[in-house]
C-alpha cells in the first residue's frame, strides 16, 4: 500500500526502546478503510499509531491479531469494535459504541466515551478513563467494562453476562432488564431499573472488583466498598401464575 | 439520521467569525445528512435563513456561509426519513412568535422575517405530529408543509405567543410530543437544547466563556477556537438547556 507513511521514532514515548518498530498511519492522507486494512495486515506483536483521527468513525475495527494500536486523538463511533486479541488505545474521547461486540483484547479510552460503550461485548476489556454516557454496557455478553468516572442512565440495559465496574456514580435505571451480568458501583446509584437489585458483596465479588480495577489501572476504587447490582430474575423467568393469560 | 449544530456567542467580539465557525460545524455533520442543508443566523440586523437540497458542503460554499456574521446560529444536514426532499422540507423551520393584536397565537409562516421568530432544527422523528398538527389547526395555527419537525416549531412559537418562556415551552413539548428528538432552538436572544426521554439521538455540548456549541457528533466541534479548554458534556434526556444573551 503506497499510501502508508513510514514509522517515525518518538523520543518522548515512554517505551521508546521498541517504538522504532511502530508503524504510523495518517488519516489526514489515508481513508479509514485503508488504515483498517493495513492494521489488519500487521503481524502479531506489531505496534501502530493512527494520527489525525479527527473523530472519524469505525477506526481500528475488526482486528484479529495481538497488535497494539494507539489512536492519537478523538475517535468517532465503534472504535476498536469487533476486535479480538488486539489492544487499542484512544488518546482522546470516543463516540458511540466504543469496543462494540469486542471478542477479546482491550480497548482503552483516555477520555470520555459517548453512548453504548462496550455494547454486546462478548469478551475482552473496555476501559473508559473518563465518564461514559447513556446505555454503557448495553446487552453485554461476557466482556468486562470499567469506567473510572460516572455512567449515564440505562447502564447495563439487558446485559446478559460479564462484569461492569463504575468508579463514580451510576445514573437512573441502572441494570434495567438485567440478565446475568453483574455491576459494581463505587459511587452513588441514582436509581435501579426494572428487575435490578442491590445484593450483598461476597469475597468472590471483592476479588473480581480488585482484579478488574487492577487491569483497568484504577487506584481510586476500594473493592470492599462497592455496591453490587444484579438481576432479581423475576422478569425473565416465566411465571406459572401467568399461565392463564395464555 | 440528520446532523444538527447550534452556536451561541457569549463574546460578541466573535461576531465576524461566526460564519467560519458554523461552516466547520456543518462540515462535521455533513455525512449525517447528505440530501439537504440549512442555516439560520441571528444578527443584530435581523434573521437570515437559507436552506436548499443537495450536498451540504456545496450549499455552504454557495451561500458563502464562512463569510456570514452573527451572534447565534443553527445548522442542519438532512437525511430525510419522514417527508419529501424539497427546499421547503429542509430545516431550520422558522415560526413567528409575536401574538396577534387580538391575543390569538402567532400566524403561520409566509410573513417576512422580522428577527423575532423562533428557529428549530431536529434530529429524530415525531410519532404523533399529525395529532398535534390537527390540534394546532383547530387553534388557528397552520403549517406550510407535512413535515413533522415543522409542527414542533409551530407548537413552540404558539406557546411563546401564549406567554410561555422558551424553557417552559420546551418542557411542555417534551411532555406532548412522542418520538425521538434532539432539538436545538434559537430566538432573538436565546439558544436552547432538549432531548427525548431516552436520549435516542446524539447530542454533545461544548461551552467556553466565549461561546456555547451543540453538535450531533464530537468531530463537528474540532476547529472551534478554545475547544481544548471547553467544558464538554452530553445533555441529559428531557432536561432543557438554555442560554440567553
Amino acid at each position: 500500500m503506497g499510501e502508508l507513511t513510514t514509522a517515525v521514532h518518538d523520543p518522548d514515548s515512554a517505551d521508546s526502546a521498541d517504538s522504532a518498530d511502530e508503524v504510523v498511519f495518517d488519516l489526514a492522507v489515508m481513508s479509514t478503510r485503508h488504515v483498517n486494512a493495513a492494521l489488519r495486515a500487521l503481524p502479531a506483536g506489531a505496534r501502530a499509531q493512527v494520527v489525525n483521527p479527527a473523530g472519524r468513525h469505525n477506526l481500528a475495527v475488526g482486528l484479529s491479531r495481538a497488535i497494539r494500536v494507539r489512536i492519537a486523538g478523538p475517535a468517532g463511533y465503534y472504535v476498536g469494535g469487533l476486535g479480538a486479541a488486539a489492544d487499542v488505545d484512544v488518546d482522546g474521547p470516543a463516540g458511540w459504541g466504543v469496543g462494540e461486540n469486542l471478542m477479546s483484547g482491550t480497548v482503552r479510552v483516555r477520555g470520555a466515551a459517548s453512548q453504548s460503550a462496550a455494547a454486546s461485548a462478548h469478551g475482552g476489556l473496555v476501559v473508559v478513563e473518563g465518564d461514559a454516557s447513556l446505555r454503557a454496557g448495553i446487552s453485554l455478553k461476557g466482556g468486562r467494562l470499567a469506567v473510572a468516572g460516572d455512567v449515564g442512565r440505562y447502564c447495563a440495559f439487558l446485559a446478559q453476562a460479564g462484569t461492569i465496574l463504575v468508579g463514580g456514580d451510576a445514573g437512573e435505571a441502572l441494570g434495567d432488564s438485567l440478565y446475568e451480568a453483574v455491576i459494581y458501583v463505587a459511587g452513588r446509584v441514582r436509581g435501579l431499573g426494572t428487575d435490578a437489585r442491590v445484593e450483598d458483596l461476597t469475597d468472590a465479588d471483592v476479588a473480581a472488583v480488585r482484579a478488574l480495577a487492577a487491569d483497568a489501572g484504577f487506584d481510586h476504587v476500594d473493592p470492599q466498598n462497592v455496591t453490587r447490582v444484579a438481576s432479581a430474575r423475576s422478569l425473565y423467568h416465566f411465571d406459572t401464575a401467568q399461565h392463564a393469560a395464555y | 439520521m440528520c446532523g444538527i449544530a447550534g452556536l451561541h456567542l457569549k463574546d460578541h467580539a466573535l461576531r465576524e467569525r461566526l460564519g467560519s465557525m458554523v461552516t466547520g460545524m456543518l462540515r462535521g455533520v455533513a455525512e449525517r445528512g447528505p440530501d439537504s442543508a440549512g442555516v439560520a443566523i441571528h444578527d443584530p440586523g435581523g434573521l437570515r435563513v437559507r436552506k436548499d437540497v443537495g450536498d451540504p458542503l456545496a450549499f455552504a460554499d454557495r451561500i458563502d456561509l464562512a463569510g456570514q456574521t452573527g451572534l447565534r446560529a443553527l445548522a442542519h444536514t438532512r437525511m430525510a426519513t419522514e417527508s419529501a426532499v424539497t427546499a421547503a422540507h429542509c430545516h431550520p423551520f422558522v415560526a413567528g412568535t409575536a401574538p396577534a393584536a387580538d391575543g390569538s397565537p402567532a400566524p403561520p409562516g409566509g410573513m417576512p422575517l422580522d428577527g423575532t421568530e423562533l428557529c428549530l432544527v431536529h434530529n429524530g422523528s415525531f410519532a404523533n405530529h399529525a395529532t398535534i398538527r390537527r390540534r394546532l389547526a383547530a387553534a388557528g395555527v397552520t403549517t406550510e408543509t407535512d413535515n413533522d419537525s415543522e409542527v414542533a416549531a409551530r407548537y413552540l412559537a404558539a406557546r411563546l405567543g401564549a406567554g410561555d418562556d422558551l424553557a417552559a415551552a420546551l418542557r411542555r413539548l417534551t411532555a406532548t410530543f412522542d418520538g425521538f428528538f434532539t432539538l436545538a432552538v434559537t430566538t432573538a436572544d436565546s439558544f436552547a437544547v432538549v432531548r427525548d426521554p431516552i436520549g435516542c439521538k446524539p447530542a454533545i455540548i461544548a461551552e467556553t466563556d466565549q461561546w456555547v456549541a451543540m453538535v450531533s457528533e464530537y468531530r463537528a466541534l474540532l476547529g472551534l477556537p478554545g475547544l481544548a479548554d471547553a467544558t464538554v458534556f452530553e445533555p441529559e434526556p428531557e432536561e432543557v438547556y438554555l442560554w440567553a444573551s
